[in-house]
């Protein structure tokens, strides 16, 4: 015995439903969206009204406009960083997306072990940084350190100078990095892997495809929605990159391995310019933002195919 | 059921914001009814750094009606964290210079009281780095200054002379290579990773201003150096900064015969060798080796840097306990806290013949007279000119320091390249 309601109350009871329901929603929301406002939001929002002033943390700013940013642009430092920063990601990217994949591809069968080895691989990951930097500024060591070592035992007389040449410093972050962070885009792929249907792959073999044309034409394609997942996590995270490096060199030899987030430590908590520091946060964030459109608008373009 | 369960929540919610928004400063400010007061002061590593509680108890000790809380941060993060508090106003009466390299964010930021009306001793050092434009902002109770530290042994073992004094950075790298070469597993010399064990003396020793932006009268300095590690005389940069050697470890284990650093070191030394940590051996201090002949020998003063670490006083303090604060600071400026801050190894500010006497009185300290003669009698020039520009030449000159002795650059192209950098960057005065 349901609706005999009248027209004139039915729209009512809705709309109370429908803000019973907003509401409810709202407060299940609101705890988190009350953290993200107070300790993201509010202080990105007060950053980009800093990056207009000259503010040293005590007392009042000034507002100085665009100065900050005209000061930016000629600042030999920070181009340095940026190009650095360029360097690092253009680096990691392809690096880690073909290890993590080439290891969820290895792993993605049933041998013996292969959970040992998925933890093995995915280990780096959860590892304290500061160990990390200790262990490999020790492996790396050019005199004593055992990659030179064996090394020279291949053969090579001249080893590179790895984390202390300014040439192989960036390279060597680069290893390193990729080292610790393969093991969890390795875990995403897993997943991804475990998605694609066995059908396709059963229909590609019966026509005569090999592995390398089923691995293009199969696998790739089923891994779309993890590949641009992957790619775009992993070029915030190497745009940002800041912890590592600190640890490991803190910017050198020299200003090798400089990247903008350091350049924006130094600015702010070393040299107390946070004016200056919030104008390089903000380009930052320009950056990360352009990149990450592209890649959106990249990928609208493909899955619209 | 399902309203009260909301509404229940929702005044949880509420009553948690409104808990969380109660008012932090309802507390008594340190003075209390009966005139007594209590003065906070900001300190790292209490349990190990002695000298914060021996001071705020020696003072207490003197003045019943004034006690001396110490407000612990964390060492590495020093001066971020107590920039913090301040910014939010919640900073302690009494704030620590750990470093010169702060004092003019402070003193720019109106942080800092005007204590030029404390009276200081005559021949106290340092007390020039806390005064900018004429007012000072912060008084001195230490001054650790570099000294050249020898393994006594070692020496005997090469056969080769103790440092009497003397030496000017020749002589210090000739007995560095002879050491090394008459020695069986253990090096000439030592060189920490810091960019003060290099350029500290150059500019020290070259009368040189590092905000003036030029940077050549180091050139020399870093050529030694290179030498030095190219001869294997001490081990090289690279070495040190990958396998993150330490000097305790290198001078106390007795791996490096000399060893040019602070006299914060002593202390160290002394307590390293009673724990067993180090090595048992005889060492001494002589002056560091000096630039050329005519400042050095025992009649006359070597040149070497340093700098002061002093307490300054919060411009919010409360008006009653001014009077109480800057009594303070002139106690621990005094001849009676430095002999006390002798007795535990520190290196007071005033070197007066007693305090140096309490400071060698310390069981493990060096007897000889050259020891005795380098802890007390240098001209100490400050590492870090008190300005705010400071903090980023430093940082360049970092970068610098690093490309050159990281074998990545060459001496004459990097000078060149900080001096440019400092130019364009920080702009000169």
């Amino acid at each position: 015995m349901t609706t005999t309601a009248t027209p004139q109350r039915a729209p009512r009871r809705r709309s109370r439903l429908r803000t019973r329901n907003t509401l409810l929603g709202w407060s299940f929301i609101l705890p988190n969206f009350l953290g993200f406002a107070t300790l993201t939001l509010v202080p990105v929002i007060v950053l980009f009204y800093m990056s207009l002033t000259n503010w040293n943390i005590f007392g009042t700013s000034q507002f100085i406009g665009l100065d900050n940013f005209t000061r930016l642009a000629a600042d030999g430092s920070f181009r340095t960083a940026f190009v650095n920063t360029i360097y690092y990601s253009a680096l990691h990217i392809p690096l880690t997306i073909i290890v993590s994949l080439a290891l969820a591809l290895l792993l993605n069968n049933k041998i013996r072990g292969v959970a040992f080895f998925r933890t093995a691989a995915f280990f780096p990951y959860i590892t304290s940084i500061v160990a990390i930097a200790l262990v490999w500024n020790l492996l790396f060591s050019p005199d004593y350190g055992p990659v030179n070592e064996m090394l020279r035992f291949v053969g090579i007389s001249n080893p590179p100078g790895w984390l202390t040449d300014t040439n192989w410093s960036m390279p060597a972050v680069v290893i390193i990095s990729t080292w610790k962070d393969m093991g969890y885009y390795m875990v995403l792929f897993l997943a991804a892997l475990q998605t694609v249907p066995r059908e396709l792959h059963e229909a590609a073999r019966m026509d005569g495809a090999n592995v390398f044309q089923r691995f293009l034409n199969v696998t790739l394609p089923s891994l779309r929605p993890t590949m641009f997942f992957v790619t775009v996590m992993l070029t915030i995270n190497s745009l940002k990159i800041f912890d590592l490096i600190l640890v490991l060199t803190d910017g050198g030899p020299g200003q090798s391995t400089t990247v903008i987030s350091q350049f924006i430590y130094r600015k702010g908590f070393e040299e107390n310019d946070f004016g200056y520091a919030s104008a390089a946060s903000v380009v930052l964030f320009f950056l990360c933002i352009i990149v990450t459109v592209v890649q959106f608008m990249w990928n609208q373009r493909k899955s619209a195919r | 059921m399902k309203r009260t369960i909301i509404a229940t929540a929702g005044i949880a919610v509420g009553a948690l914001a409104l808990a969380g928004c109660s008012s932090g400063g309802s507390s008594d400010d340190g003075v209390a009814e009966d005139g007594s007061l209590t003065l906070t002061m900001s300190g790292w590593s209490v349990e190990t750094t002695p000298e914060f509680q021996l001071l705020a108890d020696a003072y207490s000790e003197k003045n019943p009606d004034v006690t001396v809380e110490i407000v612990d941060y964390d060492p590495a993060e020093y001066n971020t964290l107590v920039t913090a508090d301040l910014a939010a106003g919640k900073g302690p009466d009494i704030i620590t210079q750990k470093e010169v390299k702060f004092v003019t964010t402070f003193q720019e930021g109106g942080q800092l009281l005007d204590v030029s009306d404390v009276e200081l001793p005559d021949d106290i050092g340092g007390a020039e780095s806390y005064v900018v434009d004429g007012t000072t902002y912060a008084v001195p109770y230490r001054q650790d200054s570099w000294v050249l530290y020898y393994n006594k042994a070692l020496f005997d073992q090469a056969g080769i002379e103790y440092p009497d004094g003397s030496w000017t950075w020749d002589d210090y790298d000739a007995a560095a290579e002879e050491l090394t070469s008459s020695l069986d597993g253990a090096n000439g010399a030592y060189a920490h990773s810091w960019q003060s064990t290099l350029q500290g003396f150059a500019n020290a020793q070259n009368d040189a201003d590092i905000l003036a932006g030029e940077y050549d009268y180091m050139a020399p300095y870093y050529e030694r150096v290179l030498a030095l590690q190219e001869a294997g005389a001490q081990e090289s940069f690279n070495t040190v900064t990958a396998n993150q050697l330490t000097y305790q470890g290198e001078f106390g284990k007795q791996k490096a015969a000399m060893l040019p650093m602070g006299t914060w070191f002593v202390a160290t030394l002394i307590a390293q060798q009673a724990e067993g940590e180090a090595d048992d051996f005889e060492w001494g201090i002589a002056p560091a080796p000096q630039l050329d002949a005519s400042t050095t020998g025992t009649d006359q003063t070597p040149v070497t840097f340093g700098d002061p670490t002093g307490f300054g006083i919060n411009a919010n303090i409360n008006e009653d306990k001014v009077d109480a604060a800057k009594d303070f600071l002139a106690f621990t400026a005094s001849e009676e806290a430095a002999t006390a801050l002798a007795e535990i190894g520190i290196t007071p500010a005033l070197l007066s013949d007693p305090v140096v006497e309490a400071y060698f009185a310390v069981e493990g300290a060096p007897q000889d007279e050259l020891s005795t003669f380098a802890v007390q009698t240098h001209e100490t020039r400050p590492e870090n000119p008190t300005s705010s520009k400071t903090a980023a030449v430093q940082n360049i000159l970092n970068d610098m320091h690093s490309a050159i002795l990281s074998g990545s650059e060459d001496v004459d192209g990097a000078i060149a390249d900080a001096e440019e950098r400092v130019a364009s960057e920080v702009g000169l005065d």
